[in-house]
Protein backbone atom coordinates (compact mmCIF):
# COMPACT_ATOMS: atom_id res chain seq x y z
CA UNK A 1 0.00 0.00 0.00
CA UNK A 2 1.31 3.41 -1.00
CA UNK A 3 1.59 6.08 1.79
CA UNK A 4 -0.67 8.98 1.25
CA UNK A 5 0.39 11.71 -1.17
CA UNK A 6 -0.74 14.18 1.58
CA UNK A 7 1.40 12.64 4.18
CA UNK A 8 4.55 12.61 2.10
CA UNK A 9 4.11 16.21 1.08
CA UNK A 10 3.55 17.53 4.42
CA UNK A 11 6.77 15.77 5.63
CA UNK A 12 8.43 17.00 3.40
CA UNK A 13 7.48 20.68 3.68
CA UNK A 14 7.83 20.02 8.05
CA UNK A 15 11.48 18.48 6.88
CA UNK A 16 12.59 21.30 4.91
CA UNK A 17 10.69 24.01 6.75
CA UNK A 18 11.87 22.54 9.85
CA UNK A 19 15.50 22.35 9.01
CA UNK A 20 15.29 26.04 8.69
CA UNK A 21 13.59 27.16 11.83
CA UNK A 22 16.17 24.64 13.22
CA UNK A 23 19.16 25.71 12.13
CA UNK A 24 18.43 29.48 13.02
CA UNK A 25 17.52 28.31 16.48
CA UNK A 26 20.37 26.37 17.07
CA UNK A 27 22.48 28.96 15.56
CA UNK A 28 21.12 31.56 17.42
CA UNK A 29 20.16 30.41 20.70
CA UNK A 30 22.36 27.71 21.30
CA UNK A 31 25.32 29.13 19.04
CA UNK A 32 25.79 25.64 17.92
CA UNK A 33 26.30 24.88 13.83
CA UNK A 34 24.00 22.08 12.44
CA UNK A 35 26.83 20.74 10.25
CA UNK A 36 25.71 20.57 6.69
CA UNK A 37 26.17 16.86 5.92
CA UNK A 38 23.17 16.79 8.50
CA UNK A 39 21.24 19.70 7.21
CA UNK A 40 21.64 19.09 3.02
CA UNK A 41 21.12 15.27 3.55
CA UNK A 42 17.67 16.09 5.44
CA UNK A 43 16.62 18.38 2.60
CA UNK A 44 17.82 16.11 0.01
CA UNK A 45 15.28 13.57 2.06
CA UNK A 46 12.77 16.68 2.11
CA UNK A 47 13.09 16.92 -2.04
CA UNK A 48 12.85 12.65 -2.13
CA UNK A 49 9.44 12.22 0.15
CA UNK A 50 7.92 15.69 -2.48
CA UNK A 51 8.90 13.82 -5.87
CA UNK A 52 7.22 10.50 -4.73
CA UNK A 53 4.28 12.58 -3.56
CA UNK A 54 4.17 14.38 -6.48
CA UNK A 55 4.43 10.84 -8.82
CA UNK A 56 1.60 9.81 -6.52
CA UNK A 57 -0.70 12.63 -7.55
CA UNK A 58 -0.25 15.90 -8.80
CA UNK A 59 -2.00 18.21 -6.75
CA UNK A 60 -1.66 21.72 -5.26
CA UNK A 61 0.12 19.90 -1.75
CA UNK A 62 2.34 17.69 -3.49
CA UNK A 63 3.59 20.25 -6.01
CA UNK A 64 4.22 23.36 -3.46
CA UNK A 65 5.94 20.86 -1.28
CA UNK A 66 7.96 19.93 -4.20
CA UNK A 67 8.89 23.50 -5.09
CA UNK A 68 9.44 24.63 -1.29
CA UNK A 69 11.71 21.53 -0.82
CA UNK A 70 13.58 22.23 -4.25
CA UNK A 71 13.58 26.09 -3.07
CA UNK A 72 15.15 25.41 0.31
CA UNK A 73 17.59 22.60 -0.94
CA UNK A 74 19.04 25.21 -3.31
CA UNK A 75 19.60 27.71 -1.04
CA UNK A 76 20.99 25.01 1.34
CA UNK A 77 23.63 24.21 -0.97
CA UNK A 78 24.09 27.61 -2.04
CA UNK A 79 24.94 28.62 1.38
CA UNK A 80 27.15 25.92 2.21
CA UNK A 81 29.03 25.62 -1.52
CA UNK A 82 29.12 29.38 -2.54
CA UNK A 83 28.36 31.83 0.55
CA UNK A 84 29.75 29.77 3.29
CA UNK A 85 32.97 29.56 1.88
CA UNK A 86 36.82 31.35 2.77
CA UNK A 87 39.43 31.50 0.34
CA UNK A 88 42.53 30.01 2.09
CA UNK A 89 45.53 32.28 1.66
CA UNK A 90 49.09 32.70 2.78
CA UNK A 91 49.11 34.13 6.72
CA UNK A 92 51.93 35.56 8.93
CA UNK A 93 52.06 31.84 10.57
CA UNK A 94 54.65 29.78 9.02
CA UNK A 95 55.18 26.12 10.41
CA UNK A 96 58.67 26.30 11.91
CA UNK A 97 58.87 29.75 12.33
CA UNK A 98 58.46 32.60 14.92
CA UNK A 99 54.75 33.75 15.68
CA UNK A 100 54.31 37.57 14.86
CA UNK A 101 54.08 39.46 17.44
CA UNK A 102 50.83 41.38 18.76
CA UNK A 103 48.85 42.93 21.70
CA UNK A 104 45.17 43.14 21.87
CA UNK A 105 43.12 44.04 25.00
CA UNK A 106 40.78 41.16 26.63
CA UNK A 107 37.47 41.37 27.84
CA UNK A 108 38.64 42.78 31.35
CA UNK A 109 40.23 45.48 29.30
CA UNK A 110 43.48 44.19 30.32
CA UNK A 111 45.96 44.28 27.33
CA UNK A 112 47.68 41.06 26.31
CA UNK A 113 50.84 40.10 24.38
CA UNK A 114 51.74 36.54 22.66
CA UNK A 115 55.40 37.59 24.07
CA UNK A 116 53.81 36.91 27.48
CA UNK A 117 53.47 33.29 27.39
CA UNK A 118 56.93 33.09 25.69
CA UNK A 119 58.99 30.47 27.96
CA UNK A 120 56.03 30.01 29.96
CA UNK A 121 53.45 27.54 28.05
CA UNK A 122 52.04 27.12 24.63
CA UNK A 123 49.48 28.98 22.91
CA UNK A 124 46.74 27.70 20.90
CA UNK A 125 45.60 31.01 18.65
CA UNK A 126 41.89 30.64 17.59
CA UNK A 127 41.04 33.44 15.25
CA UNK A 128 36.82 33.81 14.67
CA UNK A 129 34.03 35.57 13.04
CA UNK A 130 32.43 36.84 16.19
CA UNK A 131 29.18 37.72 15.48
CA UNK A 132 26.93 36.26 12.45
CA UNK B 1 43.51 21.18 26.90
CA UNK B 2 43.59 22.62 30.45
CA UNK B 3 45.85 20.09 31.53
CA UNK B 4 48.39 20.44 28.74
CA UNK B 5 48.79 23.53 30.03
CA UNK B 6 48.26 25.50 26.92
CA UNK B 7 46.19 28.81 26.93
CA UNK B 8 43.52 29.16 24.52
CA UNK B 9 43.33 32.76 23.16
CA UNK B 10 40.16 33.27 20.98
CA UNK B 11 40.51 36.30 18.96
CA UNK B 12 37.84 37.96 17.33
CA UNK B 13 36.41 41.66 16.25
CA UNK B 14 33.76 41.25 19.07
CA UNK B 15 33.81 44.06 21.88
CA UNK B 16 34.91 43.18 25.04
CA UNK B 17 31.49 42.92 26.65
CA UNK B 18 30.01 40.27 24.07
CA UNK B 19 33.10 38.29 24.53
CA UNK B 20 33.29 38.14 28.65
CA UNK B 21 28.95 37.61 27.96
CA UNK B 22 30.70 34.62 25.56
CA UNK B 23 32.91 33.24 28.26
CA UNK B 24 30.87 33.11 31.00
CA UNK B 25 28.73 31.45 28.73
CA UNK B 26 30.96 28.22 27.91
CA UNK B 27 32.53 28.62 31.00
CA UNK B 28 35.40 28.88 29.64
CA UNK B 29 38.99 29.49 31.28
CA UNK B 30 40.59 30.72 27.87
CA UNK B 31 41.01 34.72 27.47
CA UNK B 32 39.29 36.54 24.53
CA UNK B 33 40.85 39.03 22.62
CA UNK B 34 39.35 42.04 20.64
CA UNK B 35 40.59 43.02 17.50
CA UNK B 36 38.17 45.91 17.01
CA UNK B 37 39.50 46.76 13.81
CA UNK B 38 40.72 43.91 12.51
CA UNK B 39 44.01 45.41 12.76
CA UNK B 40 46.03 42.16 14.03
CA UNK B 41 43.91 39.96 12.23
CA UNK B 42 44.86 42.02 8.32
CA UNK B 43 48.82 42.34 9.33
CA UNK B 44 48.67 38.12 9.71
CA UNK B 45 46.69 37.56 6.53
CA UNK B 46 43.55 36.50 8.23
CA UNK B 47 41.00 38.90 7.37
CA UNK B 48 38.18 37.70 4.82
CA UNK B 49 37.42 41.36 2.50
CA UNK B 50 33.45 42.29 2.36
CA UNK B 51 32.79 39.02 3.30
CA UNK B 52 30.47 40.00 6.25
CA UNK B 53 26.65 40.02 6.79
CA UNK B 54 26.65 43.86 6.20
CA UNK B 55 29.65 43.87 3.91
CA UNK B 56 32.19 44.19 6.39
CA UNK B 57 35.65 42.58 6.47
CA UNK B 58 35.71 39.49 8.79
CA UNK B 59 38.16 37.76 10.19
CA UNK B 60 38.68 34.48 8.56
CA UNK B 61 38.58 31.36 11.02
CA UNK B 62 41.82 29.06 12.14
CA UNK B 63 43.38 27.76 14.74
CA UNK B 64 47.09 28.16 15.33
CA UNK B 65 49.43 26.27 17.50
CA UNK B 66 52.70 28.22 19.21
CA UNK B 67 54.97 26.60 21.68
CA UNK B 68 56.63 28.14 24.25
CA UNK B 69 59.90 29.33 22.28
CA UNK B 70 56.89 31.17 20.11
CA UNK B 71 56.94 29.29 16.84
CA UNK B 72 54.60 27.88 15.21
CA UNK B 73 54.13 24.54 15.31
CA UNK B 74 50.31 24.00 13.81
CA UNK B 75 47.94 25.80 11.78
CA UNK B 76 44.27 24.68 10.36
CA UNK B 77 42.36 27.58 8.24
CA UNK B 78 39.04 27.01 7.55
CA UNK B 79 37.67 27.00 4.10
CA UNK B 80 34.11 26.90 4.83
CA UNK B 81 32.82 29.38 7.75
CA UNK B 82 30.60 26.36 9.39
CA UNK B 83 33.82 24.77 10.24
CA UNK B 84 34.81 24.62 13.51
CA UNK B 85 37.92 23.88 15.45
CA UNK B 86 38.27 20.17 16.04
CA UNK B 87 39.33 19.11 19.48
CA UNK B 88 41.19 15.74 18.68
CA UNK B 89 43.21 17.24 15.90
CA UNK B 90 44.53 20.12 18.26
CA UNK B 91 45.11 17.82 21.16
CA UNK B 92 47.19 15.57 18.71
CA UNK B 93 49.42 18.37 18.13
CA UNK B 94 49.40 19.72 21.19
CA UNK B 95 50.99 16.52 22.41
CA UNK B 96 53.15 16.65 19.71
CA UNK B 97 55.02 19.71 20.96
Amino acid sequence: MQPMPRGLALAALVLSLGTVAAFAILLNVFMWPLPPVVYLGVLLAAVALAAMAVAQRRRWLPIISLVVSVAVLGLGGFFHFVAARVPVTPTAFVIGRPAPEFTLPDSAGRTVSLADYRGRKPVLLVFYRGYW
Amino acid sequence: MEDAGVEIIAISPDPNERSQGLADRLDASYRFLTDRDLEVSRRVGLVHAGAGPEGQDVPKPASILIDRDGVVRWAKYASNIQARPDPAEILTAVRAL
